[in-house]
């Protein structure tokens, strides 16, 4: 049952591809790297840590945007801003406002450092595919041949 | 060749990217190939999200500068994908700079969609974003109701030319209001789980993750604008759900 949260970020990443105004194919590759993501955090979940879990999705979610870039030519930040939609920490974000009105100052701090940690390690999984990528691969986006 | 056309031409073609979304890099080093390209050694582009600067020195020792200010962003991939092609294009075949310039304009003038696609996108996102969180069928449609007004609201703000701060205000303050009446009025059972699908459209959480890039990648002073940026968004958000929140608590002191 667990599992249909895939399903659920495939169409929610669908909504974020028109609203990035995604055209042709894509609208069906980008919107799977954000399942992909998902599942590979449903995935690890065993771990029972969920800054690791959000890691591993991102890290596995990076090097599709990268596969992708490949085989279709197109800039990898595409994929990758629309795959990150259901792991970046929206419900984070509300439920540290919420503690902050009710004042309830441990959990706002907690939430929030929490929050913060997450959007942290999105970067750092999307950073470290990338820059592994760029130093053994030729970047598909901008590369072509009289690279500086 | 006229390097006042050239400038032009490249700093369009930088605008171009960055108002559509495109990353720091992308936007300088874009800029510094097709200045390469066309035989000008000395060139330095330096951008924020907000700006580029470019500085060309011609081969005659005369030096250009051109500054451009970038108003208004959306995020637009088809823009950033096409404009990333052509300008590879222009870097292997140098065609006349008004050539490119043309082509330049013309990706500009490519259709968005319109605004039923658009509603129809927010309302596919809150809708699934409400399950995804948790909520049961009923929250996900009342988030959809949510996002719609909201979509109202940010129509109607885009033609006032209103602030974005108050935009945002309004239309979160707008969806909590639904989303607390709808579960007061038994229609639905989670009213967190309502707001949070349907304020993922506006909640700045890409940006977060995009600041976080720029910072580690060097550029610092497009990180820092880009946090103030998610910060006043996410200020203006806790603001307008955070009124709707307390006024029942200040009210009737429930």
């Amino acid at each position: 049952m667990e599992y249909m949260q895939v399903l659920y970020a495939f169409f929610a990443c669908l909504g974020g591809c028109l609203i990035f105004n995604v055209r042709g194919k894509e609208l069906f590759l980008m919107p799977l790297g954000g399942a992909v993501g998902w599942f590979v955090y449903l995935l690890a979940a065993p771990f029972g840590n969920d800054i690791f879990q959000n890691f591993a999705g991102t890290v596995v979610l990076s090097i599709y945007a990268e596969l992708m870039a490949r085989l279709r030519r197109k800039p990898a930040t595409g994929y990758l801003l629309v795959a990150l939609f259901p792991l970046v920490p929206g419900g984070g974000i509300y439920y540290t406002m919420e503690y902050c009105i009710a004042g309830n100052t441990d959990l706002f701090l907690e939430t929030g450092l929490h929050t913060l940690g997450v959007a942290g390690v999105l970067a750092l999984g999307v950073l470290l595919v990338s820059s592994v990528v760029r130093m053994f691969g030729r970047s598909p986006g901008l590369a072509d041949g009289n690279r500086r | 060749m006229n390097y006042n056309q050239l400038i032009l031409m490249a700093s369009d073609l930088g605008h171009l990217l960055l108002s559509s979304g495109a990353e720091i890099y992308r936007v300088e080093e874009s800029m510094n190939r097709l200045l390469d390209a066309y035989g000008v050694e000395h060139n330095d582009v330096f951008a924020i999200p907000n700006c580029i600067f470019v500085t060309i020195t011609t081969p005659e020792g005369e030096t250009i500068t051109k500054i451009r200010r970038v108003h208004r962003r959306a995020n637009n991939l088809d823009r950033v994908d096409r404009a990333n092609d052509l300008c590879r294009r222009i870097c292997r075949e140098k065609p006349p700079v008004e050539a490119a310039a043309k082509e330049i304009r013309r990706i500009a003038s490519r259709p968005v969609y319109g605004v039923w696609t658009q509603t129809v996108a927010f309302c596919l996102v809150s809708f699934f974003f409400t399950l995804f969180w948790g909520g049961v069928l009923a929250d996900a449609v009342c988030s959809v109701v949510c996002s719609i007004c909201m979509k109202g609201i940010l129509l109607l703000n885009a033609r006032l030319k209103a602030y974005d701060f108050l935009t945002n205000l309004m239309a979160s303050a707008v969806a909590a209001l639904i989303a607390t009446s709808a579960v007061s009025l038994g229609l639905a059972v989670h009213y967190d789980k309502i707001i949070i699908g349907a304020l993922m459209t506006l909640v700045p959480g890409i940006t977060i993750t995009t600041f976080m890039r720029d910072i580690m990648a060097g550029d610092l002073v497009a990180g820092l604008q880009r946090l103030t940026e998610s910060l006043l968004v996410a200020t203006a958000i806790a603001l307008g759900v955070g009124l709707v929140l307390m006024a029942p608590r200040l009210l009737w002191g429930v």
